[in-house]
């Protein structure tokens, strides 16, 4: 992982250029200088205006009524009748709060989560015992989602399932986990926990090892105890990483979900199952009213640019370096 | 880190028009020959079967010759054919025929927009007597608004059925049910009186697997609101048009299915387990007595019995048709159709090209080529005994590829001509006898949908999501989850999100063609 860092890191036209000298002669010195940064950034710029700009000439059907007969230009232009119509509409509330509380529920518990198992990790001194376990934790990343959500359906099956029989043993009560309501969000979160915690641990034990072991020593000739050298030591030393990859998770949460929420959802939870992922879908592919569900879509991009200039402004609030 | 920190936002913004990035004008050149003949018939269906037919499959190479045109297929599973017709109209690759499933915004806005040929002055000319209905009615029923875009794929119209355990009727001395009472006392039976006789409380009656979120799609639930009179989808209220779900018959069908589920007599994943693959399991092995659904399903269970032990097989699957409810005896029709074959104008181009199109599907509605459809090769899977056709067992696997690709693109609207199977034995024949007498029967109380020809416009923009509001409530009111108020609240927002311009049309529409 820091091996990627530092080829990012090194593709910034970084050390300032010194005297800011603007003769053409001299950009192209640095261009020649760079040529292998550059070549190497090739790919990823192509990658963008290929799958990530080039689409956004689509986004105008959002404001038209698009007729895939009568194409992208002969399509009539309805300004912002589809947002009107979908902000009016009571699934928009309705949408809108049921994605934010499963971002902030990934966001608040999941996140955290990560750093708590990548410190364990990190504290466990037996290698044999930390390379397995890592390896162990890693293992539900590779499981694709429809995986997980047939384990759970078999585990929490009503009835028969093992779990729902030893829950329902301590409640006296028989609960219908996969459909009821209230029982959504938590198992959408355990599903979450179980799948990509490990994995997130990556980049966090990346940085702790990175953090400079002359500081622990000291410590301990202070005195300071294992908590205390986490607290005072470990955590401020990888509070840039945890920074970053906050807002990092905070653009990702939006789109992550779609398939797990989707195989999730059934009548009796739809309720507090349906996000933008799942209504763009149902309404858009399925039913095919293409400019409205383009519309939800651009809608959730701009939740979700709020969620990241947000969370930026916190992290520059206190003080922490933001991305930008 | 400038890379990265594009990263994030680019995904989003760009993440979320994955579909407009598959719908870069449609309008073009996808047939690409101008005015020139057709030399090949490209036809977009849906299949059933496990694997779609071979390119070199037999059965279309003699329907090629048959239609004189050679067959390009594209084959989608059928789980997945309503999303593909929709990116399919948003793209470029436009084959000359489509099966279209349902009536969808996305192909609704395309047919009026006049993205597909309007068939009805060349179907009524008779110049394709293949293609010429024989129940007009349904023809009209499959149109937009009395414009036929297709040539609709005919089906049986009496096909809701209540499919009981036999043996455990006989076990408690309980005869089929005729009214909706006794199937609530025959449900309620089967999970109380041991039905089984093995002593343990391990029965349930009825079995009904998760539905779609939409309503008047032939569900269990649909069926016991016709049987107790709500009407099917639309009801005919003194000339004018209400929705099924606004008439006090309806609330009460509902408070009749609470009282099922509440009392344990249904099985307890109703709102989850996957009726595509589940549906059968629980009454094979004996957990539940009762399944409302078509007609086809008691044959295919018989079918599974057989499979465990074709000596006693004929003891367990009893056949009932629609039962009276208490405001009087109605039948759950089907529309009659289920989707039709439509002529995009992206890649058929020009009348005469249409007309080698229609030429080409009224030789693939013939009765040589509906035998080929629906049987097979005769010599190769099957025989002719009379009118019956006798499968080579042996060749079960390319029988069941056929019947569920190539009957696929099968229309059969002016009749069904090919060979029925050859029951095996006296009681499949006699299943088979007792579901052409429901049929008859069913069809004299038959409640069709008065509305089902008229398609909306606000319905075409919000009906989806409308019908999802009634939906969700009804199960939600069904499970507990919500009480009168909760269901009046619903259908208090679905006529005010759009329900009542939903209505006034129809009645507009209704007037106009009535």
């Amino acid at each position: 992982m820091t091996a990627v860092v530092d080829v990012e890191r090194a593709g910034t036209p970084a050390p300032p250029a010194p005297a800011a000298v603007r003769r053409p002669r001299r950009r192209w010195a640095k261009v020649v200088r760079f040529r292998w940064l550059l070549l190497m950034m090739l790919p990823g710029i192509l990658y963008f205006l290929l799958f990530r700009i080039w689409p956004m000439w689509g986004a105008q059907i959002a404001f038209k009524n698009y007729v895939p007969f009568l194409g992208i230009q002969g399509s009539e232009w309805v300004g912002f009748h589809h947002f009107q119509e979908f902000f009016s509409n009571p699934d928009f509330p309705r949408l809108l709060g049921n994605t934010l509380i499963l971002a902030g529920l990934s966001l608040f518990v999941a996140f955290p989560l990560t750093i708590v198992l990548a410190l364990l990790l990190n504290e466990v001194r037996l290698s044999v015992l930390k390379r397995t376990v890592q390896t162990l934790v890693y293992i539900p990343h590779f499981l694709s989602w429809t995986v997980v959500v047939s384990l759970t359906a078999l585990l929490f099956a009503i009835g028969t399932g093992p779990l729902s029989s030893f829950l329902d043993g301590f409640t006296g009560t028989e609960t219908n986990y996969l459909a009821d309501p209230d029982w959504f969000r938590p198992l959408i979160l355990l599903q979450t926990i179980w799948k990509s915690t490990g994995w997130g641990t990556i980049i966090f034990l990346a940085a702790l090892a990175s953090v400079d072991q002359e500081q622990y020593e000291a410590a301990v000739i202070d005195g300071a105890g294992r908590w205390q050298r986490t607290w005072h030591i470990t955590l401020p030393a990888i509070r840039p990483t945890i920074i970053v990859m906050l807002i990092l998770q905070t653009g990702e949460i939006l789109n992550t979900g779609f398939e797990q929420i989707y195989l999730m959802s059934n009548a009796l939870n739809r309720t507090v199952a349906d996000v933008f992922d799942t209504y763009v879908y149902f309404t858009g592919i399925q039913q095919g009213a293409y400019s409205y569900s383009t519309a939800v879509g651009l809608s959730k991009a701009i939740v979700g640019l709020v969620l990241i200039f947000g969370t930026n402004w916190l992290a520059k609030r206190f003080n922490q370096q933001g991305i930008f | 880190m400038r890379t990265r920190r594009l990263a994030p936002l680019a995904l989003l913004a760009a993440g979320s028009l994955a579909l407009a990035a598959c719908s870069s004008g449609g309008s073009g050149d996808s047939g690409g020959d101008g005015g020139e003949a057709l030399d090949s018939l490209s036809i977009m269906a849906p299949y059933f079967s496990t694997t779609p037919p071979e390119d070199d499959d037999p059965v279309g190479a003699k329907l090629a010759e048959l239609a004189g045109l050679d067959l390009d297929m594209h084959w989608v599973p059928n789980a997945e054919y309503g999303d593909r017709t929709n990116v399919v109209l948003a793209g470029d690759e436009i084959p000359d025929v489509m099966v279209i499933q349902q009536k969808s915004q996305g192909f609704v806005q395309t047919a009026e927009a006049g993205g597909f040929w309007d068939l009805t002055e060349h179907l009524a000319s008779g110049d394709y007597p293949n293609l010429v209905t024989e129940n007009p009615e349904v023809q009209q029923a499959a149109s937009v608004n009395g414009t036929v875009y297709g040539v609709y794929r005919a089906r049986d119209v009496v096909r809701t059925s209540i499919t009981i355990r036999k043996d455990w009727l006989k076990n408690l001395g309980l005869e089929e049910p005729t009214d909706t009472d006794e199937l609530m006392a025959l449900a309620k039976a089967f999970t109380e009186d041991d039905p089984d006789g093995n002593g343990k409380d391990d029965t349930y009656g009825m079995i009904i697997p998760a539905w779609g979120a939409s309503i008047g799609t032939g569900s269990p639930y649909d069926a016991i609101e016709t049987w107790f009179g709500a009407g099917n989808v639309w009801k005919d209220e003194g000339g004018e048009l209400v929705p099924s779900f606004t008439t006090p018959e309806w609330k009460q069908a509902l408070d009749y299915e609470k009282e099922l589920i509440q009392n344990g007599y249904v099985n307890k994943d109703y709102a989850t387990m996957d009726g595509s693959t589940q549906w059968n399991e629980p009454f094979l092995n004996g957990k539940g007595g009762i399944i409302i659904d078509v007609q086809s399903r008691a044959s295919q269970l018989a079918g599974l019995f057989k499979e465990k032990d074709p000596k006693t097989y004929d003891q367990f699957v009893a056949l009932q048709g629609n039962i009276a409810g208490p405001n009087g005896d109605f039948a759950l029709p089907t529309p009659g159709y289920s989707g039709f074959l439509a002529v995009p104008k992206a890649s058929v181009q020009t009348e005469d090209q249409l007309k080698q199109v229609l030429t080409a599907l009224d030789k693939l509605a013939s009765k040589d080529a509906q035998i080929l459809e629906n049987n097979g090769i005769e010599g190769d899977n099957f025989t002719v005994d009379g009118e019956h056709a006798v499968f080579d067992k042996s060749k079960q696997d390319y029988t069941d590829l056929v019947s569920g690709s190539w009957a696929q693109i099968g229309t059969n609207v002016a009749g069904y001509e090919a060979y029925k199977p050859k029951p095996e034995t006296a009681y499949d024949e006699e299943l088979e006898n007792e579901r052409l007498e429901l049929q008859a029967k069913d069809l004299e109380k038959a409640a069709f949908n008065p509305g089902a020809a008229l398609v909306s416009e606000t319905y075409m923009t919000n009906g989806v999501q409308l019908d999802q509001v009634i939906a969700d409530a009804r199960i939600q009111y069904i499970s507990g989850q919500i009480d009168e108020a909760g269901l009046d609240a619903a259908i208090a927002q679905w006529k005010s999100s759009g329900g009542d311009a939903v209505t006034a049309e129809m009645n507009e529409l209704y007037g106009q063609l009535g």
